[in-house]
């Protein structure tokens, strides 16, 4: 396979320069993140891009901050080195869960959150992990900046809320409470093969350990990333001995959520799994809360 | 449509007028002439035959276009033995036979050229792990993973 004619790239090393090139460059011209998603859709024919502007030397669009107990992590980070980041463990650690499995070496090296976010593939574990941790996205155009909770800017498969001319430049996370914790787990044909359901878990303990925050997100749905809400509520106030009431919160997590079935699960086999991955999960991030604040 | 580039690649500088649809991998074997490069699967990106070092990351080269590679130092199976003195990993595939085919070998040589220089004691699961971007149709994988366990398997447990 072979990409169509391209007529122009830039390689911008500045979001201004980025957003310069774009709007010089004009109509059906393309952001290019790790392009291990977009190379495929290029090179198939299903983008025939007329410019592409690589983001690749923007420095300032890569690396992970630790601010005032916050996170930052700019969008052209790679998988890798979000692998890589202890910092993130508790309250974070299902970014390190997702990030260590996609795809393979070779796809973590190049391959960036904020591309995976963009792209909002349909079979990917950042959307569903950056909503169950309650990641926002920073948008800037030159018209300004916005910043969006990734559960706005996520809509169905494909779909996101980002308008052409802007660039996502970074995704955030607030200071944890300290006893936070959080896991995402993913279930695929292969061994860390894009995922048939991806769910994460965010677990907020009180000083009794109990629960008193959850979040809990699926990806691998035909309506795009989702919370599954009904499986939260039944969570508060449960602590981690509660077994039962651990499974009784993601059964009802899965009953509640709309499936769809396609050649890789059907309906019903993908509501088992969504039960499955969330008690798997939970459990985590149920124990991960209990050690308390790394930092 | 066309850019100038300046690419090195095994340390020898080329500089080329290229398509920008051109892709890194037909870059490397069409005009480089570097055929130990192979083109698996073509698309998608899953076979990894065609996986180079970029600036010393292992990288799909055909999942880039090649004016990406402008300015950056690209490392292919041709550059890996130094000097005509093979890699640990090249001696170890030949020792273990760890290859029947040929076609995944340059690939895997490079991803894994990459993971035994920061991982110099992995367990079989890690290798095993750090091989999925990787198809082989021939071996099965054992004696890739035996090959691969001698340079940087656990002390003691090394095949």
């Amino acid at each position: 396979m072979y990409p169509a004619v391209i007529d122009t790239y830039d390689a911008p090393t500045s979001v201004q320069e980025a957003l310069q090139a774009l709007a010089n460059r004009g109509s059906n011209s393309h952001f290019l993140a790790g392009g291990q998603s977009l190379m495929q859709a290029i090179k198939a024919r299903v983008i025939s891009p007329k410019s592409l502007i690589d983001l690749q030397h923007v420095v300032e669009l890569k690396g992970i901050q630790y601010k005032q107990g916050g996170v930052r992590i700019g969008a052209m980070t790679p998988y890798r080195d979000i692998a890589a980041d202890e910092g993130l463990d508790g309250a974070y650690q299902a970014l390190r869960d997702a990030a260590s499995h996609v795809g393979d070496r070779q796809v973590r090296n190049r391959g960036t959150i904020g591309g995976s976010l963009c792209w909002n593939y349909i079979a990917a574990c950042m959307p569903p992990t950056c909503i169950g941790i309650g990641t926002s996205l920073d948008l800037v155009s030159k018209k300004g900046k916005r910043t969006l909770l990734a559960e706005k800017f996520l809509h169905g498969p494909l779909e996101t809320a980002r308008h052409d001319d802007e660039i996502v430049v970074a995704v955030t996370l607030p200071a944890p409470s300290q006893f936070s914790g959080s896991a995402y787990k993913k279930w695929g044909l292969v061994t860390d093969a894009l995922p048939v359901v991806g769910v994460c878990a965010f677990i907020g303990l009180d000083n009794d350990g109990r629960c008193q925050l959850a979040r809990l997100a699926v990806g691998g749905l035909a309506t795009g990333p989702r919370r599954a809400n009904a499986g939260e509520k039944a969570l508060i106030g449960v602590s981690a001995t509660d077994a039962s009431a651990i499974s009784e919160a993601t059964e009802t997590a899965a009953a509640a959520t709309e499936t769809q079935s396609d050649m890789w699960a059907d309906a019903a086999y993908r509501k088992k799994l969504i039960e499955i991955l969330a008690h798997e999960v939970v459990t985590t991030a149920f124990a991960r809360a209990a050690r308390g604040k790394h930092s | 449509m066309n850019k100038e580039i300046s690419v090195t690649i095994n340390g020898e500088a080329y500089q080329h007028s290229v398509p920008i649809r051109l892709l890194l991998v037909d870059f490397i074997r069409d005009i480089a002439g570097l055929t130990g490069t192979h083109v698996g699967c073509t698309f998608e990106g899953v076979c990894g035959a065609c996986t180079v070092h970029l600036d010393g990351e292992a990288v799909k080269s055909c999942l880039m276009l090649a004016v990406q590679a402008d300015g950056r130092s690209i490392t292919t199976i041709e550059g890996l033995a130094i000097d005509g003195k093979l890699h640990p990993l090249q001696k170890a595939f030949n020792d273990h036979h760890a290859l029947q085919c040929g076609f995944c070998s340059a690939g895997i040589l490079m991803n894994m050229a990459e993971f035994v220089r920061k991982n110099r004691k992995s367990t079989e699961e890690e290798i095993r792990s750090a091989l999925i971007g990787n198809l082989c149709r021939c071996t099965g994988y054992a004696h890739i993973v035996d090959a691969i366990k001698e340079v940087a398997g656990m002390p003691g447990k090394s095949a």
